[in-house]
């Protein structure tokens, strides 16, 4: 790709975002000055508890770990109840995955502490739950999509069904597979930052500390690290799926 | 060779196909006709296993398909449908290298054999070759299909009513390449469709469904000469009989051959190689009672009369 072509397609954005959270996560600290405007009167204006760029390291980590457990388990749900004999779980499966869109984060998480105690683990276990169901229902919509006659032909030529999934299947409902991660993983990088509530390390620990101790200045760069990261993971995906497989004409 | 030994379908409790016998001899155009939900599809797709036949026999070639995996079978045998499932996010030459992929063929014989294909269904292919399923017409993505079908360089065709979903102009052109590709290749074909003319025009043997049963299989012309019933005769269509069968006959069958030179022609003419029908529609047209005939080249050879027409043994 030259240079021009490189400008054009917009390739660099995720680049710039995640330039700018890692340059923010490193140098919010030495801005006390700046944050001093705001709260002239608190002792401390910059968060002191954990470095940013910790907190950052392990919010992500959760996410990320979270990401790929909902990953695995929800598109591995949609392929196996679009399977000949998995079709009986269909239904459910559906109910299941429309139903669980319109129970709210918060509650999620407040469901797992009886359960899992406080920390990471609830957390863990609420961010893998809560993502997995835009991922599920976007699988099953992205295979269920597919034509019925190509997915003949494909049979028709004398393709395995293991073939056919990962030669059709999989690419032709990959773009609208990776919409569903992607908004999964923007919900998560939300939802971990409320993790905080309930004693899990992420960047919504100068949230609630701030929310708390009533300094804005501590709520502003939780905030800040938490939206800059939200950007970077979108843009990131905004560029996966438009290298999906495509049909010819969005090229 | 196709070789059915009452076979039947069960779905359910609906007998969808019931006890039928065919065979399709080798380099025959078989083409099943009947209207839908005449088991017509389904007797195709029991061919290459696509649906399991739940009694009788099928064998190709002497062999039971049962005793072939199905994979191996199906990339043995060339598949076209209606909608011609091309794979959307594959290139044209993507979609037709499918089987030879399956097949394991080397890169290099899989290049030559898309250009081959390519150019038997006159897609030239520096134009088409890496263009995307969406970008073609429906007539090209059909040629395309059927491209596919043929690219393993099977023995058999199983087509689905391939044209079925083409304006009238563009089927006509890919019936007659069929018909053409037929001349050059002698492959053994199935071909289902619900319209008479298609079938009339491309068999070799019509086989006419009703029920899950084959009512009758005959040539063309012995078809249209002797319905078995009143159901073939409707699906023959009535009245228009006459001008079907007009449509089987060439013109130099029933022309009076010129045996001096002629002088060049003005006017309406028609060519040797046309059917009777086109004939007679130009006669009706021209209001004339006779019509010269000129071969490909537009030189006279004969003349053709109505009353050759009218007077012509049944």
């Amino acid at each position: 790709m030259s240079r021009r072509a490189l400008l054009r397609s917009d390739a660099w954005q995720p680049l710039l975002w995640l330039a700018l959270l890692l340059t923010a996560a490193l140098g919010l600290g030495e801005l006390d000055g700046l944050f001093r405007l705001l709260e002239p009167d608190s002792r401390t204006v910059i968060y002191g508890r954990a470095a940013f760029i910790d907190l950052l390291g392990s919010h992500l980590l959760l996410v990320a770990l979270a990401a790929c457990v909902s990953s695995l388990v929800g598109v591995g749900a949609a392929i196996m109840v679009t399977r000949r004999w998995g079709e009986d779980f269909l239904p459910l499966v559906s109910q299941v995955a429309s139903i669980g869109q319109t129970i709210p984060p918060v509650a999620v998480l407040a469901l797992a502490v009886p359960a899992l105690g406080f920390g990471n683990g609830p957390t863990l276990f609420a961010l893998i739950l809560y993502g997995l169901l835009p991922i599920l229902r976007n699988s099953l919509a992205g295979l269920r999509s597919i034509d019925p006659a190509v997915l003949e032909a494909a049979r028709g030529m004398g393709m395995a069904p293991l073939q056919v999934l990962c030669q059709v299947e999989l690419p032709l409902a990959l773009n609208v597979i990776l919409a569903g991660i992607r908004t999964s993983l923007t919900i998560n990088i939300a939802t971990a930052a409320i993790g905080s509530t309930i004693g899990a390390s992420t960047l919504g620990d100068p949230v609630i500390s701030g929310l708390v101790t009533g300094n804005t200045a501590f709520i502003l760069q939780g905030a800040i690290l938490i939206g800059l990261l939200a950007v970077a993971v979108d843009s990131l995906f905004e560029q996966l799926q438009r290298r999906a497989p495509g049909t010819g004409q969005a090229k | 060779m196709i070789e059915l030994r009452n076979v039947s379908k069960l779905f359910g409790q609906t007998r969808a196909v019931d006890a039928i016998s065919l065979s399709v001899q080798t380099g025959e155009l078989c083409v099943l006709i009947g209207t839908s939900g005449c088991g017509k599809s389904t007797t195709l797709r029991m061919i290459n296993r696509l649906i399991a036949h739940s009694a009788g026999s099928i064998r190709i070639d002497g062999r039971d398909i049962e005793q072939i995996d199905p994979q191996q079978l199906r990339r043995g045998i060339g598949y076209a449908i209606q909608n011609t499932g091309l794979f959307p996010h594959w290139t044209v030459a993507r979609n037709i290298a499918v089987v030879p992929r399956l097949l394991g063929w080397p890169a290099a014989r899989i290049r030559r054999r898309v250009e081959e294909l390519l150019h038997l269904l006159d897609l030239a292919p520096a134009e088409f070759a890496a263009k995307y399923p969406s970008q073609l017409s429906g007539g090209q993505a059909q040629r395309v299909g059927v491209a596919r079908a043929l690219a393993g360089d099977p023995d058999i065709l199983l087509m689905d009513e391939p044209f079925g979903a083409l304006d009238p102009i563009t089927r006509e052109s890919l019936q007659n390449e069929l018909l053409r590709i037929q001349a050059q290749l002698r492959k053994t074909i199935v071909f289902v469709t619900h319209d008479m003319d298609e079938a009339l025009k491309l068999a070799n043997r019509i086989v006419v469904m009703d029920k899950g049963r084959i009512v009758q299989q005959d040539s063309p012309q012995a078809l249209l000469a002797k319905p078995a019933n009143a159901f073939v005769e409707n699906l023959l269509g009535g009245q228009e009989r006459g001008l079907k069968q007009a449509g089987l006959l060439r013109v130099a069958t029933l022309m009076q051959v010129l045996t001096t030179a002629a002088a060049p022609l003005a006017g309406p003419r028609i060519k040797a190689t046309d059917n009777l029908r086109q004939a007679l529609s130009l006669m009706l047209w021209h209001r004339c009672s006779s019509l010269p005939v000129v071969d490909e080249q537009g030189r006279q050879v004969g003349v053709l009369r109505l009353d050759a027409l009218l007077d012509r043994p049944r």
